[in-house]
């Protein structure tokens, strides 16, 4: 990518989504940007078109107002340059291919020899601590695993942006945490190029311990209602930096802006 | 396990058994004991006659199998993957997999002649339409997160079939030449049954014209045996192809 080392990356303008010409507005009017080598964060209640924000920034899905720039570049569909983490690790790693072949999958095509997509593959799983598992299949893991596994299948294209769509929801806590660590270590690893991250949560705490700054959705439709800066050092770890009042206020700062969206919205209805 | 495996074997048995003995007493060459047709067989199915009989067969079960399930496949995947296909050619697809393919044999006679080309057309036409459906199914049901994988990585309209499609539906797929397989047997006997040189149909038909009994009955006990063994080989390879779609499910110990 060509952008500068602080330079914006992502600039999103005015951003709307409706899916029906005359439906309800999914998204309304979202505006920010994301500098390079950010990682911003987006919380917000479920419903609020978190998840609807990720697809037009990932050229998925075409927004019905404004417009997505990437570099400058208005997004019309799928950059090269963007990878992908769903929720649903289960459902997005192809289970007819081993573990390796699945992380290899996004270097087809593009002129790559054989032995260089293997050598890129396993670099990949040994980035998120899984090169012993390479000649597994996906369904041998469990969701920890699965979930590194698509991870190192986003990373293997080395991609400038990565998009997180709510990564850690379907694992167990202490699962979580590990994978939360390992995303703030390929995050921080100057080796690997810091690689500019979007993560889509619902969980404050998670947004408060990985984000530079954390945008907050409203309910339906989505606006933003604030866009905090998180300002805790890196790098951080678990239990330090979720006992610092820092964490704590700006954890605080966020709940109250989402509680205050939601009453305001009983208060109308 | 054992036991219950014991019991399917007993109830098999005892059936051959009161098919024995009901034959004996009802003592007529139109209804011969199990042991007769089994003591003719022993002679027949060795012959190289009878052998011809089961190679022309197989050679036209293969070739409409193979014909109807690559047709089946190629069309349900562009049915699957392109909606707007679908919309259009679903209700004469619809239309045609409702006509008993037996049906159509009158007209394939008509346009094909008596020959082999009509019997592997009759195969193809009943074995295409599971697997078409079960392709088209199968690409249907592939999850909106592999579809997105797919189009982030700019994965074309070929490759997507092959790549994921294909794979992603093969489960679904497999089901369909399951089904295919035991209707491909039917349709074989069937058309077998009108103007063949030889096969498996035709050694029952004429069997029975010229009342050698024993024989029909032979020429059927080898189609239940056929049907079985295929049947085996089949789940062999199913489990062979698709064992990553057991392991996923959870059904697989390796």
């Amino acid at each position: 990518m060509s952008s500068s080392a602080d330079g914006v990356v992502v600039l999103v303008s005015g951003l709307g989504k409706r899916y029906a010409a005359e439906g309800p507005a999914a998204l309304s009017g979202v505006s920010f940007e994301v500098s390079a080598g950010e990682l911003l964060a987006v919380v917000g209640p479920s419903g609020s078109g978190k998840t609807t924000l990720l697809r037009l920034l990932a050229g998925l899905s075409a927004p019905s107002e404004g417009e997505v720039l990437l570099d400058g570049k208005t997004v019309r569909r799928p950059p090269r340059e963007v990878a992908l983490v769903f929720q649903d690790y289960g459902r997005s790693l192809f289970p007819w291919l081993s573990v390796i072949r699945n992380v290899m999958f996004p270097l087809h095509g593009l002129g790559l020899s054989r032995t260089e997509r293997i050598t890129r593959g396993e670099a990949a799983l040994d980035e998120v601590g899984l090169g012993e598992v390479a000649r597994r299949y996906p369904w041998e893991l469990s969701g920890g695993m699965q979930q590194r596994v698509a991870i190192a299948r986003a990373l293997v294209s080395r991609p400038a942006i990565l998009l997180l769509d709510e990564p850690f929801a379907s694992v167990d806590a202490l699962t979580r945490a590990e994978l939360q660590d390992l995303l703030l270590r390929l995050h921080g690893d100057p080796e690997h190029r810091r690689v500019t991250i979007v993560h889509v949560t619902h969980d404050i705490e998670e947004a408060v311990y990985l984000a530079d700054r954390v945008l907050v959705i409203s309910p339906a439709p989505g606006r933003v209602v604030g866009c905090i800066e998180v300002g805790l050092s890196r790098p951080r770890s678990q239990p330090e930096t979720r006992s610092l009042p820092r964490f704590l206020a700006v954890r605080n700062e966020i709940d109250a802006l989402i509680r205050s969206q939601q009453s305001l919205r009983s208060g109308a209805a | 396990m054992i036991a219950r495996r014991l019991l399917g074997v007993a109830v098999f048995a005892a059936a051959l058994g009161v098919w024995e003995l009901w034959a004996h007493a009802e003592d007529s060459f139109l209804f011969p004991p199990v042991s007769t047709v089994a003591e003719r067989a022993w002679q027949v199915w060795p012959t190289s006659e009878f052998l011809l009989n089961v190679a022309g067969s197989l050679k036209r079960l293969a070739a409409g199998y193979a014909i109807g399930a690559a047709v089946g496949v190629a069309v349900g995947l562009v049915l699957g993957a392109r909606r707007g296909v679908r919309l259009a050619l679903e209700p004469l697809t619809e239309f045609l997999r409702a006509i008993p393919p037996i049906a159509i044999v009158p007209v394939l006679v008509v346009m094909l002649g008596l020959g082999d080309a009509m019997r592997v057309a009759v195969i193809a036409f009943g074995v295409c339409f599971p697997v078409l459906v079960g392709a088209s199914q199968g690409v249907r049901a592939v999850s909106p997160e592999a579809r997105d994988t797919a189009a982030m990585l700019h994965v074309g309209p070929a490759e997507l079939l092959y790549r994921l499609y294909l794979p992603a539906a093969l489960p679904s797929i497999v089901a369909g030449l399951r089904v295919a397989l035991s209707i491909g047997l039917v349709l074989v006997v069937i058309s077998e049954f009108v103007g063949s040189p030889d096969g498996l149909g035709y050694y029952i038909l004429s069997s029975s014209r010229s009342f050698n009994v024993p024989e029909m009955y032979g020429g059927i006990l080898f189609l239940g045996l056929l049907g079985y063994v295929l049947n085996r080989l089949f789940l062999l390879a199913e489990r062979h192809v698709l064992f990553w779609h057991y392991g996923a499910a959870g059904e697989l110990v390796r």
